[in-house]
Formats: C-alpha cells, sequence, structure tokens
C-alpha cells in the first residue's frame, strides 16, 4: 500500500548506507523468507534465529543444532525452514509451532541444503567428500537418493585407458553445491573441479556438464525469475550465466548452451570473493571479499561496478540481498554481527502540509476564475456532497498483489523469547561491570540447551530465559 | 478528597471524550456505585482530581464524572478474579428460558422489539436486530471490540477495566484488572489470543486472553509478569495492532505516535504525528501504512517501516477529527469528524469521495468501522444520541438506524453478522444480523441461545450479567 504514495521508484535501487546492525551470538550464515519479511540467521553455537524486518528483533529461536550453521533455506510458504550444521544434519524447522519438522542425518558434514522451491518435503543436500543427496522427507522415514557428480561423457569409445582416466577424475569430482532451477524439475550442482552439471530430477541423471572455472564452485545462486545463474569459484571470478529454458516439452540435452554472460573480478587487487548474491531483480550483484572490508555491487547490464559498501570495520562473510527492497544483509566473520544496508529516503516536506507542493523550479500561479468567489456555506457543503458521485470500492484489493500464494502462513507472535539483541555477548559482573562472555562459558549454555531440547521440546522461550541467568 | 459529582462539575463538558461521562448534571447520581468498594477507586478518583487543576487539554477530559445511568445492580467493580460479588444462585434465574421477559428487562428498557422501524427485505440490506445486553462495567465503556475470530467481545471502560464477554452467548468471561485509570481503548492481536489495552495511567498491557492475566515474558526469569508498556507521557488514547500482530501503535494526548515492538516489548519508533491529542490510529491490510488522526484536523498517513509521513490530509473547514479507519482494501481512508460527518478520503489523491451524513458526532471521539455483510459494505457509526447507523458506502444512503444506548453511543464494532456496541450508560449491547431467511425461525435460534447458556452458566462463573430481549 504505502507504494501508492512513495515515489521511491525514484531512488536507487541498490543500497548505498548501512542503516542498522543487529545481532544474537555469532551469525555465520543469513537468508531472507520469499516476502522478504523474516531474515533467518544461522549462529556457530547452532541456534537458528529468526528476525523480524519490520521490528529489527527476534522472531523465534530454534535450538537443535550444535555445530556451527552452514546452510538455510525457507519453503515458498515461509513456514518451513531448513536448516544444515557442520554437525552432519540437517533439520527442516515448523515456525508455526518452532519445533523441528523433521530431521535428517548424513554421513558427512553439509555444505549446504536447498529446499525444493515448490515442495518443502524435498530438497538437495551436497555433503563434504561425499556424494549429493535428494532428500525426500514426505515419508515417515526419509529417502536418499545419492546424485551423481561425475560429469557427462559424450564419447562412447572403449577406449580402456581413457576410461580408466576418466574414472579416476571423476572419483576426485565432489559436489559443493547444488540448488534448484525455479521450476523445481533440475538441480544445478557446482563440483570441486569448477564443473557445472545439470541434474534431471526424475532420472537423476545428469543431462548436462560443463567446466565453467578451474578452481572449485562455492557458491552458485538463481534469480527470482530462474533465468540467470550466478557462480562464485575459488579461481577469483564470479560469473553470471543465462539459464536456458530447461523445461520445454522435447528438451534435448545435446542442445542445452549455458551462456557465459559476465565475469567479475578484481584485477588489480586480486581480490577473491567470499560469498555472492544477485540482487532482487538480477539487475545488480554483490559480493562480499576476502580479508578486506568492502563489499562491491556490480550491475549487470554492463557489468560495472556501482558501488562497494565499506561501513563497518570488520571482513564480511555471507551476505544477502533482500528478495524485494533494495536491502543488503552482511554478518561479520569477526563479530557475528548482521550488518544491514539500505537506501534513506528522504522525507517530503510536502507530505506534512497538503496545502504546500514541493516544486523544482517556479512556478507562475495562475488563479482560477472563481477561485476567491464567496459562496453561502450551505451552497458550497451541498456542491461538495453532489460532486461525490464516483464509485467507490472499498473491498476489491490490487488483483496484481493477489495470488502470490505467500501470504497464507502467519507466524505466532512470541512474547516469551528473552531480550532481542546481544543476547549473550556480554555478562553482568557487578553493578556497571560487564566483561565479553567467554567461549567456554557458551558452550555450557548451549549443550544445556541442546540436552533440554532433545527429550522434552520446550519453548525456546523457556531455554532463553535460562541462558540469561547464568 | 471530593467526590466524584464535585469533579464532575469541576470539569466542563468534556470535548470529544468517548469515554467521559458528559452529564455533570447528573453527578448526583453515581455516589451509590462508587460507595460499594470506595478503594477500587482511589487511584483513579486521585489522578482526575489532579487533572481538574491541569491545562486546558486536560480540562477535556473528566472521566471520573459517572454516568448517571448507573444503576445500583451494576455490581462493585472487581478487583481481581471474576468476581464473587454477582451470586451465583441469581444466574440461573435469570437465564431461564421462561423469564426471558423478566427482572432484567429494566435494564433493556425501550429497545427490545424491533429497533429498525421497517426491516428490510432485502437480503443485502443489514438488519442488525437487539440481541443481549452486557452489564457489568461500573462505568461509560469508552470502547468494544470484537476479536478478529469473531468468539470474543473486548470492551474497555472508564472504571479501569477490560472486560471480555463471549460473543456467541453474551457470557462474561474474564475482567482485567490492573489499570490505575480508566481505560479508553483495547485493540485485539490477529490471532486472537492477546489483548492489549491503553489507560488513562499512560501504560498499555498486554493481556493473555485465555488465561486473563498480563502476558508472560522470559525476559528477567521464566513466567514474569510483562511490565506494562510506558512511553507515552500522557493518556492513551488509541492502539491498533499491525496485521501480523508484531507492530502495535499507540496514539497518545501526548500528540504523539508510538509504534511498539510487540515481542521485546520496546518502543520501536516515535512519530511527532500531531499537535493535538492522537484520536484515531488504525493500520492498513498489508501493515505498510498507519494512518493516525488527531483534533487539529490533520489525518496523516505514515510509513510504517520508515516512520515517514507520506500524506496528511485535510479538509478545507478543518473540522476535528476524531477516528480514523481503513478501509477492508486499505485504498480508503474513513474519518470521524466532529462536524457530524463522516469522510471516506481516497488518500492516494487526497481527496474526499464520500460525506455520510446522518447521525450526531460534535463532541465526543466516536467510533465506527467498515462492516462487510454478504460481500457487500457498509459503513457503521455510533451516534451521540445512541444510536448506530449504517450507511451504504456508494451511495451514502443509511440503511438502518438501530437503536442502542440511553446517552452517548462511544463506539461500533461489526464483525459479520454480529455488531457490538458501547454506551455511556455502562452497557454493552450485541445486535444479529437476522437475514430473511432466519427471520421466520428467530425463536427458535433464540431458545438455542438460551439453552446454551445455561450449560454455560452451569460450568463457570461469571460476575456479570447478561439479559436477552424477548
Amino acid at each position: 500500500m504505502n507504494l501508492l504514495l512513495s515515489d521511491d521508484y525514484l531512488l536507487q535501487d541498490y543500497p548505498e548506507s548501512m542503516t542498522s546492525t543487529i545481532r544474537s551470538g555469532h551469525a555465520t550464515m543469513l537468508r531472507f523468507n520469499r516476502k522478504g519479511d523474516y531474515l533467518a540467521s544461522g549462529r556457530v553455537d547452532g541456534t537458528v534465529v529468526v528476525w523480524d524486518l519490520e521490528t529489527m528483533g527476534v522472531a523465534r529461536k530454534m535450538r537443535g543444532h550444535n555445530k556451527s550453521i552452514t546452510f538455510l533455506s525457507w519453503s515458498k510458504c515461509g513456514r518451513y525452514l531448513l536448516s544444515t550444521c557442520q554437525g552432519w544434519k540437517a533439520i527442516l524447522w515448523d515456525l508455526e509451532t518452532g519445533h523441528r519438522h523433521r530431521e535428517v542425518r548424513f554421513r558427512a558434514p553439509a555444505y549446504m541444503a536447498e529446499l525444493h522451491p515448490w515442495n518443502h518435503n524435498i530438497f538437495v543436500a551436497s555433503l563434504f567428500e561425499e556424494q549429493p543427496l535428494l532428500v525426500d522427507v514426505s515419508e515417515p522415514v526419509d529417502v536418499k537418493r545419492v546424485l551423481p557428480s561425475a560429469p557427462k561423457r559424450s564419447n562412447t569409445e572403449n577406449d580402456a585407458a581413457l576410461k580408466e582416466k576418466q574414472a579416476k577424475e571423476d572419483a576426485k569430482q565432489m559436489t559443493t553445491s547444488a540448488i534448484w532451477t525455479a521450476t523445481g524439475d533440475h538441480i544445478i550442482a557446482g563440483t570441486s573441479k569448477g564443473k557445472l552439471n545439470i541434474i534431471d530430477v526424475k532420472t537423476l541423471e545428469i543431462i548436462y556438464s560443463e567446466k565453467i572455472c578451474t578452481g572449485v564452485i562455492t557458491t552458485m545462486r538463481i534469480t527470482g525469475s530462474g533465468r540467470d545463474l550466478l557462480v562464485n569459484s575459488q579461481d577469483r571470478i564470479i560469473r553470471t550465466f543465462r539459464i536456458p529454458n530447461l523445461s520445454v516439452e522435447d528438451l534435448d540435452p545435446d542442445t542445452i548452451q549455458l551462456p557465459l554472460e559476465h565475469k567479475f573480478q578484481d584485477v588489480v587487487n586480486k581480490l577473491s570473493w567470499n560469498h555472492v548474491t544477485f540482487s532482487a531483480t538480477g539487475e545488480y550483484v554483490a559480493a562480499s571479499t576476502y580479508n578486506n572490508h568492502e563489499l562491491y555491487v556490480w550491475e549487470r547490464n554492463h557489468g560495472s561496478l556501482v558501488c562497494m559498501l565499506k561501513d563497518p570495520k570488520e571482513e564480511q562473510g555471507v551476505i544477502e540481498w533482500h528478495p524485494s527492497r533494495p536491502l543488503l544483509a552482511a554478518c561479520g566473520l569477526e563479530t557475528g554481527r548482521i550488518y544491514i544496508w539500505s537506501v534513506i529516503s528522504p522525507q517530503k516536506w510536502s507530505a506534512l502540509a497538503p496545502d504546500f507542493a514541493e516544486v523544482e523550479e517556479n512556478v507562475e500561479y495562475t488563479e482560477r476564475e472563481d477561485e476567491f468567489d464567496i459562496y453561502a456555506q450551505e451552497e458550497i457543503h451541498r456542491r461538495r456532497l453532489d460532486a461525490e458521485d464516483e464509485d467507490v470500492d472499498v473491498l476489491a484489493t490490487d488483483p496484481t498483489k493477489e495470488g502470490d500464494g505467500l501470504d497464507n502462513f502467519r507466524m505466532p507472535i512470541l512474547f516469551n523469547l528473552g531480550e532481542s539483541d546481544s543476547e549473550d555477548e556480554f555478562v553482568a559482573v557487578s553493578t556497571g561491570t560487564m566483561r565479553r562472555r567467554s567461549p567456554g562459558e557458551s558452550q555450557a549454555d548451549l549443550s544445556a540447551g541442546a540436552e533440554s531440547s532433545a527429550p522434552v521440546r520446550k519453548k525456546g522461550g523457556a531455554r532463553g530465559g535460562r541462558s540469561k541467568k547464568k | 478528597m471530593s467526590s466524584p459529582d464535585e469533579l464532575a462539575r469541576d470539569t466542563p463538558p468534556p470535548y470529544k471524550r468517548r469515554r467521559t461521562g458528559d452529564t455533570p448534571s447528573s453527578g448526583s447520581s453515581s455516589p451509590d456505585v462508587l460507595a460499594g468498594n470506595p478503594d477500587d477507586f482511589l487511584p483513579p478518583r486521585r489522578l482526575s482530581q489532579r487533572r481538574a487543576g491541569l491545562s486546558k487539554k486536560s480540562v477535556r477530559r473528566s472521566r471520573s464524572a459517572s454516568s448517571s445511568e448507573s444503576r445500583t445492580r451494576s455490581q462493585t467493580p472487581v478487583r481481581s478474579s471474576p468476581s464473587p460479588t454477582r451470586s451465583p444462585r441469581s444466574r440461573p434465574r435469570s437465564q431461564s428460558p421462561t423469564s426471558s421477559n423478566q427482572s432484567r428487562s429494566d435494564s433493556f428498557s425501550p429497545e427490545p422489539q424491533q429497533p429498525t422501524p421497517t426491516p428490510p427485505r432485502e437480503p443485502l440490506k443489514p438488519n442488525y436486530k437487539a440481541r443481549l445486553a452486557l452489564h457489568g462495567h461500573a462505568k461509560a465503556v469508552s470502547q468494544v471490540r470484537i476479536s478478529p475470530n469473531g468468539r470474543f467481545i473486548a470492551s474497555a471502560s472508564a472504571d479501569a477495566t477490560v472486560k471480555i464477554w463471549d460473543a456467541a452467548t453474551g457470557a462474561h468471561m474474564d475482567t482485567l484488572v490492573g489499570h490505575m485509570a480508566g481505560v479508553s481503548c483495547v485493540a485485539w492481536t490477529p490471532d486472537s489470543n492477546t489483548l492489549a489495552s491503553g489507560s488513562d495511567d499512560k501504560a498499555i498491557r498486554l493481556w493473555d486472553r485465555v488465561t486473563g492475566r498480563p502476558k508472560t515474558t522470559a525476559r528477567k526469569s521464566a513466567g514474569q509478569e510483562m511490565a506494562p508498556l510506558r512511553g507515552h507521557h500522557n493518556y492513551i488514547h488509541c492502539l491498533a495492532f499491525s496485521p501480523k500482530g508484531n507492530i502495535l501503535a499507540s496514539g497518545s494526548y501526548d500528540e504523539a505516535v508510538f509504534l511498539w515492538d510487540v515481542r521485546a516489548g520496546r518502543l520501536m519508533r516515535s512519530l511527532p504525528a500531531h499537535s493535538d491529542p492522537v484520536a484515531g490510529i488504525d493500520f492498513c491490510c498489508d501493515g505498510t501504512l498507519v494512518v493516525s488522526c488527531s483534533t487539529d484536523g490533520l489525518i496523516r498517513v505514515w510509513d510504517t517501516s520508515t516512520g515517514q509521513c507520506l500524506r496528511t490530509l485535510v479538509h478545507e473547514d478543518n473540522p476535528a477529527v476524531s477516528n480514523v479507519c481503513f478501509s477492508p482494501n486499505g485504498r480508503f481512508v474513513l474519518a470521524f469528524n466532529l462536524d457530524n460527518c463522516i469522510r471516506l478520503w481516497d488518500y492516494v489523491s487526497g481527496s474526499v469521495k464520500k460525506t455520510y451524513q446522518g447521525h450526531r458526532n460534535e463532541k465526543f471521539s466516536i467510533g465506527g468501522c467498515f462492516a462487510i455483510l454478504n460481500g457487500e459494505a457498509f459503513v457503521a457509526s455510533a451516534s451521540e444520541d445512541g444510536d448506530v447507523i449504517l450507511w451504504d458506502v456508494k451511495n451514502k444512503e443509511v440503511l438502518q438506524r438501530v437503536q442502542g444506548h440511553k446517552g452517548v453511543c462511544f463506539w461500533v464494532d461489526v464483525h459479520g453478522e454480529t455488531m457490538v456496541t458501547a454506551g455511556q450508560d455502562g452497557s454493552i449491547r450485541v445486535y444479529r444480523h437476522i437475514g430473511l431467511s432466519e427471520e421466520v425461525n428467530g425463536n427458535v435460534c433464540l431458545s438455542v441461545y438460551v439453552e446454551s447458556m445455561i450449560v454455560f452458566y452451569g460450568e463457570k462463573r461469571a460476575s456479570a450479567s447478561c439479559s436477552i430481549p424477548s
């Protein structure tokens, strides 16, 4: 509704200044939900915190992991959140209750696990030194199917030596990142050897492979439209690709092409990139830099650098662009704070006084013919009422905003959350004296939390209360 | 210490203050109410006495001037639990089906029969018939609101309590005691489980509907009661929850609008809104806009996320605006002016689209809302002559005039087929829309009602009574 009144579209559509900092523990992973009203953050101690962006406060805290969170993924409806940790498991949280909906164990730490864009019971997980898995948790016992990492070979000759060599190579191929296409029919996977595979979900076969870079592929992302792919790899180059339409009826795997669009790199400083993200529409690409404090933002039309965000004196890890607004969130590697950059729209002063208007240049005022005519009060009143012949509709909502299906889930408002921010950063030692909580202490706290969470699923708040007392 | 009637003389008839008695001449009738339990009302009395010497603004309000109608039967205001003041044995008698036309009819005197002169025959026309009169508040009822799920009624009263009633049976469910002065406003969270109340003691309290106790928080230790939201420098006059329930907006006599983070119970943003007491406040359906109005004649539309004023609406005549609400689709703003007009503003174009007339509103901040019946919208408003008036949104015709209270009717809230009003006489009235088909077997409906009430009373004690019109 506020879009009807604001002319924010005139503002620039990439963030320019830091607008807020939030903190709850040491955040390592961030993810916005589809609608963009909640931000999930994963902490080093394994806690998942959901932030309400409207209030910049904690909406939920979920404890269940006891190792650092590596990845988060929201379901389309916003009710389910999948988190993976270094502790060999993934938890699908139900945000309605705050309890774990499902827990899936792996045989290795997981790099990431991405939920199917339409079905919250299916996700793809890429594991450390293991083949990626397609996990279906719709049944009580979860079904794990192994996905291939070895690239597709076109040659069919029976050259034994070549085959052996290829088999050796293939054994070293490990999928490091796997994401879904927009339709959810295909998985795009990146490997440790810089290969990109497209996997058909029905057949679980690789239908397309290409070597796109020389280093390990660390991050892959697609835009909301699903037409563009962003790849970060260890060869210090960020690449964008156009994704072909894979959902055509008679898709011939041999005709698939994945054209490279842009390469973003810093040739002078030879920077490597911690994490990358697309902007809401995919118009911009942002990246956090390794061993550096800046965030780089490029625009994709010309491939030029538009700005560098350098406010916090800290190296930034994971960065996330808001799904609809020019808002960027990043978490600091050292402190684990979450920094948020945005645009500050200026107050329109004419909005405060309706009889004033803001003009760019001088305007000569021409008065209306009857402007200073004097009529009886009743006459004016009657005229006004007569003029109100317009048809109004107070019920029908804007049809363009309907039917996106994102409004179905409403997260309950919790009152028993404990302090919103800086929960365990400082401990009061005596009156007026604070000290930073030592790592060992928080460890004890967290194991206590994990213990109590295992047998009885208590509300997160009760545990929050306990952690305060320590 | 002065007696209440003395106070009533001190303070001139309050100007635009819905909750207060405006009957200085009749102050003498009230002492028996207060005599019941004098210390219950000590704090408010003290407050109001002090106020009598306050500035011009405060003189407008004299809450302690109790309403003339308050009968002796309105039991002494209860301080804690559902009160034992009403003896349980009296209940079955009053509720028995045979006595539906009985001792209680005095409380309902003129109106049980046909509130409408001609019952409309079209299904689309509203046909609200009086159903119940709820007594229990010792003083004027300033605001009454139906919960979003339609099952409960919350009423705020000048006797410093909030009461919760069953919307279907009219049974009294809880009395929320804690405010130190008269309560002007209540608001339901979207999930109908939490209630916020704003009072002249400058505090906003959040209540758990289920337990009838203040909301608890894990802030300091688990299970501690949440501290009231404090920050306003003057009486709280209006409250509204955002559609998600995460933000509470409050308008106060200190001329500011505050936005609260409900979860953390902290002040999020304070908007320097007006130059007179903020009289009304509302959120639009997607939560991005807040509208506030004031007796300074301005209606301001705010952006929730930035806190900026996006639009100011002023009518040429600059009449004081005593209440404001958004249309169901959020495209229009309904403003209740103190010149006996209700105006429907298109806030985008900044023009009045419709003016509704026919009610009386010159002094009090009376309330109203949009009502939706069978997909058709109406404007409902209370009137200072005690009636409720329903208009057609489009052609501005009065569709129904429902006789309501003796004295001023302060507030009306409609939820589908249920309508409820709050009156200066300390009573709450519940009406139900009777469609054409239902009218035939209306008697059957009524007997079902009565039966359900008996069941209800058999199980649970309640402190207040209700009566059924024949």
